[in-house]
C-alpha cells in the first residue's frame, strides 16, 4: 500500500514552447492540410495526430518513422522541409512560420480543434520569442536534424529494431503500437549519462514532458515488475541526472525513495522520503483551491510513509511512533481517510509485533465501510480472514468472508485484492489438506488476466500473491514427486522475483524446505543437515523443527527431544497451531524409538483434537496414520485397520506421495498381522502384497530407496509364506540389489512408520 | 616565464624568519598574478603584502625577466589584455590565437573560458523552456578540457594553465582529477592561491585532506588554517592563524577576519565582535564578511550597531550579497520580517549560491508563521551545501512547530551529526525524544548536551524535570545540584533561570530523607525568590514542627549560610562524580 502520487503532475505548466519536435510536427500538419492525400493515408495520419501532439519529444528519426508507417509521401515531404530549413538559413524557418495556415479561416484546421489550438499555441509561443531566443532556437533545430542526418547507417529511418515485428502494424493498432514504441525508444534515448558520456552531440534537452513520461513509467514499471524497469544503480544515476538539471522535480525524489527501499538502502531512502515531502508541502501550499487543506494532508502522509518505511526496514518501534504521530495530526485535522489508513498500518504492525489485532482489524473494517473505502475494507477483512485461519474458526465462516469481499473488489476492479484473495484462498486450502481446491485455485489465479491496464507491455505479475501461489504450487509439484515440475517453478520465481526483490524470501524458505524434505526422504542426512541453519535464518520455528527432525534421524535423540519441547512451548505461546501437531507427532516418533509406543498415545490423541478443531485434514490424517501403527505395536491390529481406514481414503485422495506410500505400508503391514488371525489367511496374503505393490510405486517414484527395500522384504516374507518360491526369490534379489546400494544397516522395520 | 622555477625554489626553502623573502615572492606573485587577469589572487596576495614591513629601494625583485618568446608576444598580449579587461572575451582570445609564450597561452585559454561563462549566464536569462534552465552549460569546457588535457599529458602546462585546467574539471563535475591538477599546481607554483582555494573547496573531510601531497612552503600554513575552519576543526584553525600572526602577519586584515569568522563559528560571540570591530577600524570601506558580523550583532541584539552597519554599507556598495544580508538581518532585529525576507530574497538574486542568505529567509519565514516557506528555503540551503547544520536545525525546528516530533528527529538528527558537539541540537533531540516518551533517549541526549558544554544551560534543568517525572528522586536531587552549580559557577545571569524550581524540589528532597539542616538552607534560599516564596516559607514551618519533636538543630549551619554564596555545594551529602544518568 503506497501513497505514489509520482504519475502526478505537481504545478501542471501551462505554457507552451516551441521545440524543433514541435516544429517537425507543425511541418507535418503543414503538409497534411496542403498536399493531396489517399483517403485511406489521411484516416491513418489523423489517427496519429493526437498522441504526437500530446505525447513526449521524440527523435526525429523515430517520428519520421512513426508518419511513414502510414504515408511515406508525407514524411519524405516533412523530411524535405526540415532539411531546407536546417541547411538553409534562419529566414527559411521564419518563413516556414509566416506560411503556417492560419487556423482562423482554414477549414480543416478550424480554431477551436485540437488541431487549431495546437497551431495557434505554436504560433503564439513562437512570436513572443526574442531575437536571441529564435536564434537559438534555429540552432537546435539544426542540431535537431543533423543529429538524425548525421547516422543514417542505422538503417533508413534510424530506428531499425522494431521494424520487423510491427511491420503488420494497421489501422486498428496504430495506437497502441505508438505508445508501445514509445516504451521501448525511451528505454534508449532517455539513458540521459550514456548519451552525455558516448555521444554528447545527440542529446536534446530533457522536456518536462518527457522527464514526467520516464517517471511515471519507472513507477509503474517498479510497482508491477521491477525486474523490467531500470537496474537500481542505473536507475539512481538517471535520477540524479535529472535532478541535477531540475531540483525542483520532486516526484524524483520519490522515485528515488522507491528505488532505494528495491535494494534495502534505509539511508538514502529515508533522505530521498522526506526529501520528496519537504517538496510536495511547498508545492501543496502553493497552488490549487485547497492550498491549507493539501499542504496539511501531505504533511500527515508524510508521517505515515515514514511508518510504512520503518515497517518495511522491520524498525517496529520507530515505525510505531512515527504511525502516531500520523494519528495525532490526523486526529487534530479531522482527516477520516487517512486515520483509516493509519487505522489499518497499526494492526498490521500490531501482526508484525505478534500480538493479537483482530479487534483492531474489526474496528478498522467497520470504519473503512463506513467512509465508503472499499480498499481498506476489504484488506481489513482480508487480514481477519487470516486471523481467523490461524486460530480455527469454522471454514465456511472464512470462505463465506472472501466470497463477500470478492463481490465488492469485481466490483470496484480491485485487481490488486481479487489477487490477494486468491492467493488467500490457495492458503487456506492448503492448510486443510485439500491439495486439488489449492491447485485448482492456483492455476485460476495464474491463468486470471489482470483487470489493469497493459501499460508499457507489463501485466502485473510480480506481486506477493503471485510469489505465494507459485510456491505453494512447488511445495504441491513436490509432494506428488514431480521435482521437474518443481524445478521449472523454481526457475521461473527467480526469474521474477530475483533475489534481492521484496518477496524473494518466500521462494527461497520453500526451496529450502523442498530440499530438506527430499533429502530427507532419500535419507541423506547430511545433506539435509546444512540446509538447517539456512532455513533457520528465514525462519526460527521452522529451522528448529527441522533441526530437531535431522537430529531425530540421527538417533541424536535427547537432544531433539529437548528442542522440540522448546518448541513446543514456543508454539504455544504463539499460538502456531500446524506446527504444534507437527511437533507433537515427531515426539510421539521419538518415543517410538525408544520402544515406548503407549506414551506417544495421549500426544497423539492430542495431536488428533488439535488437527480436527482447526480442521486440518492432512495433519488430521498423518495423525491417524501414527495411531494405527502405534496400535499395531501395541498388538491390536484389528483396531490399527479400522482407525486406518478412516485416513487411507483424504491419503489417498489429497495426500502427498510420501503418505500415501507410507499409509499403504501400514496397511499391508495390519492385514499381515492378521493373516494368522483370519480364516481366509491366503487371501489376506494376497491382498497385501498387492497393498505392498501400490505403496512400492509409490516409494519408487519418490525414489526412496529405504523404504522400498523394506517393502520388498515384506513381500519376500508374504510370498515365502504362501509358499510362492518364484516371487519370493525375485522380491529378495530385489531387496538384496537395494541393500547393495544403501550400504547402511537396515533400520528395524517394526520401530517406524 | 624563467621567474617561475626561481619562486618555487624560493618558496620551498624559506621559512616564516625570513619575512622579507615572503615579501618579494608576494610581490613578484602579484605581478604575476596582474599580468594574467587572475584579480582574486592578486587581492589576496596584495592584502598580504601590504601587512609586511615595506622593503628599501634595493631590495625590489627584478621586475621582469622577459623570455625571447614573450618579446615576440608582446604587442599582442597587450592588445588582448586591455580588450580582457575590458571584458570582450572573444576579441581577446581572437588576438592571441597565434601566439607561444605561455603567458599568452594562459590569457588565451582564460579568455575562452571566461566568455564560455559570460555566455552561460547570458544564456540562462532567455531560456526557451522551464526545464531547459538547468541545462544551459558552458560550451567552451568541453573543449577546453580536450586541449588542455592533451598538454597536460604532454607536461607542457605551467602552474597557472594547471589552475586552469583544474577550474575546468571541476566545472565539469570531474572532481576527482581536478583535485589531482589542483595539487600538481600548488607544487608547479605554490604561491598562486587561486588554486589553494579551490583545494580547499574541493576537499571534504579530513581524512581527504590528510591524503593529498602539498608542498610544504609558508603558504600552506595559510591553506591549512584556512581548510581547517572550512571543516569546522575550529581550535586547529586558531592555533594556526595564530602561529601566523607571531611569524609577523599581525597588521594583516585577511587573518584578522579568517579569526573572527572561526569565533564565530564556535560561538565565540565577544571574541568575534572584539575581531570584526577591530577589522572595521583598520578597513572600514571592507564588504566582506560583514554579513558575519551582522549575524554576531543580530545575536547579541545590538540594534543601534546593527542600524549603523547597514547604513554605512548601503553607502558603500548597496548591490552586494553581504549588504542585503546585513539590512535582512537589520529588519530581522527590528521584528520586520517581510522587509527581512524581501532582502534575503535580494541577496539571492544577486547571488543564487549564497548560502547563508538561503538559511536566513527560512528563518524568516519561520517568524513570519510561513512554514512551507520555511522548508523550502531550508531544502534550497541544503541543496547548496549539504553540511548546512543551521538549515537542517531549522527544518527540524520547523516541524517540530508543525507537531511533528518524530518527523523532526530525523532533521535534528542530520544536524547533530554535523556538529557533534553543539548543544543545541542535542537537547532539541532531546526535547523531541521527550514529546515521543522515550525518556531513556532523552536523557541520554540531555546529559549528552550537558557534557559537551551547555551554551543555553537548559540541558539539566530538562534532565533533572524527566527524572523527576520518572521518580527517580535521587538521579532528580543530583541534576538539580549540578544545575545551581554551573547557575552560579558562569556568574552571569541568563534569561530562564529555574533555580527557584531546582530549590524547591531539593528542599522537598532534603526534607523527604530528614536531612533536616539541608532542607531548610534551601527553603531559606527558596524564599529569595518571588514564585517559591510561599512554599519556601512552608517547608520552614514544617521543619521547625518537625524539629520540635526530635533535636534542637546546631547554630553550625546558619554560619556557613551567612559568608557563602553557593552553599548548596558544602552541605550537599551526594557524591557528584559517582553520577552518570
Amino acid at each position: 500500500m503506497k501513497y505514489n502520487d509520482t504519475g502526478k503532475v505537481v504545478g501542471l505548466v501551462c505554457r507552451y514552447w516551441v521545440t524543433p519536435y514541435k516544429i517537425s510536427v507543425l511541418s507535418l500538419l503543414y503538409e497534411m492540410t496542403t498536399s493531396k492525400i489517399a483517403l485511406q493515408e489521411k484516416r491513418r495520419l489523423n489517427k496519429l495526430i493526437l498522441p504526437l501532439q500530446q505525447g513526449p519529444d521524440l527523435q526525429l528519426g523515430q517520428f519520421l518513422k512513426t508518419v511513414e508507417d502510414c504515408c511515406p509521401q508525407t514524411a519524405f515531404a516533412v523530411k524535405i522541409r526540415l532539411n531546407e530549413m536546417a541547411d538553409g538559413e534562419l529566414k527559411d524557418m521564419e518563413f516556414f512560420f509566416t506560411t503556417l495556415p492560419n487556423p482562423t479561416f482554414d477549414s480543416e484546421a478550424y480554431k477551436t480543434s485540437v488541431v487549431g489550438l495546437f497551431i495557434r499555441h505554436m504560433l503564439l509561443a513562437y512570436n513572443k520569442l526574442s531575437f536571441s531566443q529564435v536564434y537559438k532556437l534555429y540552432k537546435s533545430l539544426q542540431h535537431y536534424y543533423h543529429v538524425y542526418d548525421a547516422k543514417p547507417v542505422d538503417g533508413q529511418m534510424g530506428v531499425p529494431t522494431f521494424v520487423a515485428d510491427d511491420s503488420d502494424m494497421d489501422l486498428t493498432s496504430t495506437e497502441v503500437t505508438i505508445g508501445d514504441k514509445m516504451e521501448r525508444e525511451l528505454d534508449s534515448p532517455l539513458l540521459i549519462s550514456e548519451l552525455r558520456n558516448e555521444d554528447p552531440v545527440s542529446r536534446g534537452p530533457l522536456s518536462q514532458k518527457q522527464a514526467e513520461y520516464f517517471l511515471a513509467k519507472q513507477a509503474y514499471l517498479l510497482k508491477n515488475d521491477d525486474n523490467k524497469a531500470l537496474r537500481p544503480a542505473k536507475l539512481q544515476e538517471e535520477l540524479n541526472n535529472m535532478l541535477k538539471f531540475n531540483p525542483d522535480f520532486a516526484e524524483a525524489h520519490y522515485l528515488n525513495y522507491l528505488n532505494s527501499m528495491r535494494v534495502q538502502d534505509i539511508y538514502i531512502s529515508t533522505h530521498s522520503l522526506l526529501h520528496y515531502f519537504d517538496r510536495l508541502i511547498l508545492s501543496g501550499s502553493e497552488g490549487k483551491s485547497n492550498g491549507d487543506e493539501g499542504y496539511g494532508r501531505s504533511l500527515r502522509y508524510a508521517a505515515l510513509n515514514l511508518a510504512s518505511l520503518h515497517c518495511r526496514f522491520g524498525h517496529y518501534q520507530l515505525a510505531d511512533l512515527a504511525l502516531q504521530e500520523a494519528i495525532r495530526i490526523a486526529q487534530e485535522s479531522n482527516d477520516h481517510v487517512c486515520l483509516q489508513h493509519c487505522l489499518s498500518w497499526l494492526y498490521t504492525l500490531e501482526q508484525m509485533k505478534g500480538s493479537d489485532s483482530s479487534v483492531l482489524t474489526e474496528d478498522s473494517v467497520k470504519m473503512a465501510a463506513h467512509f465508503c473505502l472499499p480498499y481498506l475494507a476489504s484488506l481489513g477483512i482480508q487480514s481477519l480472514v487470516q486471523q481467523g485461519a490461524v486460530q480455527g474458526k469454522s471454514a465456511h465462516e472464512l470462505m463465506d468472508a472472501l466470497k463477500d469481499t470478492d463481490i465488492l473488489h469485481w466490483k470496484h476492479s480491485l485487481s490488486e485484492l481479487i489477487e490477494i484473495s486468491l492467493a488467500q484462498t490457495i492458503s487456506i486450502w492448503r492448510m486443510y489438506g485439500k491439495s486439488t481446491m489449492a491447485q485448482q485455485q492456483a492455476q485460476l489465479l495464474l491463468n486470471m488476466s489482470s483487470l489493469e491496464p497493459v501499460n508499457f507491455g507489463v501485466t502485473q505479475n510480480n506481486t506477493e500473491a503471485f510469489a505465494v501461489a507459485l510456491c505453494h504450487l512447488a511445495e504441491l509439484h513436490a509432494e506428488q514427486g514431480l521435482y521437474g515440475g518443481t524445478t521449472e517453478i523454481f526457475k521461473h520465481l527467480k526469474e521474477q522475483f530475483p533475489p534481492h526483490t521484496q518477496h524473494a524470501k518466500l521462494w527461497m524458505l520453500c526451496d529450502l524446505k523442498i530440499q530438506f524434505e527430499k533429502h530427507m526422504n532419500d535419507g541423506k542426512y547430511h545433506l539435509a543437515q546444512p540446509l538447517v541453519p539456512a532455513i533457520r535464518a528465514q525462519n526460527k520455528t521452522e529451522g528448529l523443527y527441522r533441526k530437531a527432525q535431522v537430529l531425530k534421524s540421527l538417533s541424536r535423540t535427547t537432544e531433539a527431544y529437548r528442542i522440540l519441547q522448546k518448541l513446543q512451548v514456543h508454539c504455544e505461546k504463539t499460538r502456531c497451531t500446524e506446527t504444534i501437531i507437527r511437533v507433537l507427532l515427531s515426539t510421539a516418533e521419538l518415543h517410538w524409538e525408544s520402544s515406548d509406543f503407549s506414551t506417544g498415545l495421549p500426544l497423539l490423541l492430542q495431536a488428533l483434537t488439535l488437527s480436527r478443531k482447526h480442521h486440518l485434514q492432512a495433519l488430521a490424517s498423518r495423525t491417524l496414520l501414527h495411531l494405527a501403527f502405534t496400535q499395531l505395536m501395541l498388538g491390536v491390529p484389528e483396531q490399527a485397520l479400522s482407525v486406518l481406514h478412516e485416513a487411507l481414503e483424504p491419503i489417498l485422495a489429497h495426500g502427498g506421495i510420501m503418505d500415501k506410500g507410507r499409509a499403504l505400508m501400514l496397511a499391508a503391514r495390519c492385514q499381515m498381522a492378521l493373516v494368522a488371525t483370519r480364516p481366509n489367511g491366503r487371501e489376506q496374503a494376497a491382498v497385501a502384497i498387492h497393498t505392498l505393490d501400490e505403496a512400492a510405486s509409490y516409494f519408487s517414484t519418490l525414489n526412496c530407496k529405504e523404504r522400498l527395500r523394506d517393502v520388498r522384504y515384506l513381500q519376500a516374507r508374504l510370498h515365502s509364506s504362501l509358499g510362492q518360491t518364484a516371487q519370493r526369490n525375485r522380491c529378495a534379489m530385489l531387496f538384496h540389489l537395494l541393500d547393495r546400494e544403501l550400504q547402511t544397516p537396515r533400520a528395524p522395520t517394526d520401530m517406524r512408520l | 616565464c624563467l621567474i617561475t622555477p626561481n619562486l618555487k625554489m624560493a618558496a620551498l626553502c624559506s621559512e616564516f624568519g625570513d619575512l622579507v623573502q615572503i615579501k618579494k615572492q608576494l610581490i613578484s606573485v602579484i605581478s604575476l598574478c596582474k599580468e594574467r587577469g587572475l584579480v582574486h589572487s592578486v587581492k589576496w596576495a596584495s592584502e598580504l603584502a601590504f601587512a609586511l614591513d615595506p622593503l628599501p629601494k634595493d631590495e625590489l625583485p627584478p621586475s621582469h625577466l622577459v623570455s625571447e618568446e614573450d618579446v615576440q608576444d608582446l604587442d599582442a598580449f597587450a592588445l588582448a589584455k586591455s580588450y580582457f579587461d575590458l571584458k570582450e572575451y572573444d576579441r581577446a582570445a581572437y588576438f592571441l590565437r597565434g601566439c607561444h609564450s605561455k603567458k599568452a597561452y594562459f590569457l588565451y585559454m582564460y579568455s575562452r573560458y571566461l566568455s564560455g561563462e559570460k555566455k552561460k549566464d547570458d544564456e540562462t536569462v532567455d531560456s526557451l523552456g522551464p526545464l531547459e534552465k538547468g541545462q544551459v552549460r558552458n560550451e567552451a569546457l568541453r573543449e577546453l578540457r580536450v586541449e588542455l588535457s592533451k598538454k597536460h599529458r604532454a607536461g607542457e602546462l605551467d602552474g597557472f594553465t594547471l589552475y586552469l585546467y583544474g577550474v575546468v574539471l571541476r566545472k565539469l563535475d570531474l572532481l576527482k582529477e581536478a583535485v589531482e591538477v589542483f595539487v600538481e599546481a600548488t607544487h608547479t607554483l605554490p604561491l598562486h592561491w587561486g588554486s589553494w582555494l579551490e583545494l580547499c573547496n574541493l576537499v571534504t573531510n579530513i581524512e581527504m585532506l590528510k591524503s593529498l601531497s602539498l608542498p610544504s612552503c609558508w603558504i600552506k600554513d595559510f591553506f591549512m588554517a584556512h581548510i581547517y575552519t572550512e571543516l569546522q576543526m575550529i581550535p586547529g584553525a586558531l592555533q594556526k592563524y595564530q602561529s601566523l600572526i607571531e611569524a609577523g602577519f599581525s597588521k594583516s586584515t585577511y587573518i584578522i577576519s579568517q579569526i573572527a569568522v572561526a569565533y564565530h563559528n564556535i560561538r565565540d560571540i565577544d571574541q568575534a565582535l572584539a575581531l570584526f570591530n577591530e577589522l572595521r577600524e583598520q578597513d572600514p570601506y571592507r564588504i566582506e564578511n560583514m554579513d558575519t558580523f551582522s549575524n554576531l550583532l543580530y545575536v547579541k541584539s545590538m540594534k543601534p550597531e546593527l542600524s549603523y552597519l547597514a547604513h554605512n554599507l548601503v553607502e558603500i556598495d548597496k548591490y552586494r550579497v553581504e549588504t542585503c544580508c546585513v539590512i535582512g538581518n537589520y529588519y530581522s532585529l527590528r521584528s520586520q520580517h517581510e522587509k527581512a525576507a524581501l532582502y534575503f530574497q535580494r541577496a539571492l538574486k544577486l547571488n543564487p549560491r549564497c548560502l547563508g542568505a538561503w538559511t536566513l529567509m527560512g528563518h524568516e519565514y519561520m517568524e513570519m508563521k510561513n512554514t512551507s516557506a520555511a522548508i523550502q528555503a531550508y531544502r534550497h540551503a541544503i541543496e547548496v551545501n549539504k553540511r548546512d547544520y543551521r538549515a537542517w536545525y531549522g527544518l527540524g525546528q520547523t516541524y517540530e512547530i508543525l507537531k511533528m516530533p518524530f518527523y523532526c528527529l530525523y532533521y535534528y538528527r542530520k544536524a547533530h551529526q554535523l556538529r557533534p558537539n553543539d548543544s543545541r541540537m542535542l537537547v532539541a533531540l532531546g526535547e523531541c525524544y521527550e514529546k515521543l516518551s522515550q525518556q531513556v533517549e532523552a536523557k541520554k541526549c540531555y546529559w549528552r548536551a550537558f557534557s559537551v558544554g551547555d551554551v543555553e544551560k537548559m540541558a539539566l534543568l530538562k534532565l533533572a524535570k524527566l527524572q523527576e517525572q520518572l521518580t527517580e528522586t535521587d538521579e532528580a536531587a543530583q541534576s538539580y545540584i549540578i544545575y545551581i552549580q554551573e547557575i552560579f559557577s558562569c556568574g552571569e545571569q541568563l534569561e530562564h533561570v529555574e533555580v527557584s524550581t531546582a530549590l524547591r524540589y531539593l528542599g522537598q528532597y532534603y526534607f523527604k530523607n530528614k536531612l533536616y539542616d539541608e532542607a531548610s538552607l534551601c527553603a531559606q534560599r527558596c524564599c529569595d525568590y518571588n514564585d517559591a516564596r510561599e512554599e519556601g516559607k512552608a517547608l520552614l514551618r514544617q521543619i521547625s514542627q518537625v524539629r520540635d519533636q526530635t533535636e534542637t538543630p546546631s547554630g553550625e549551619l546558619f554560619v556557613s549560610l551567612s559568608d557563602n554564596n553557593t552553599p548548596i555545594k558544602r552541605v550537599s551529602p551526594l557524591n557528584l562524580s559517582s553520577f552518570t544518568p
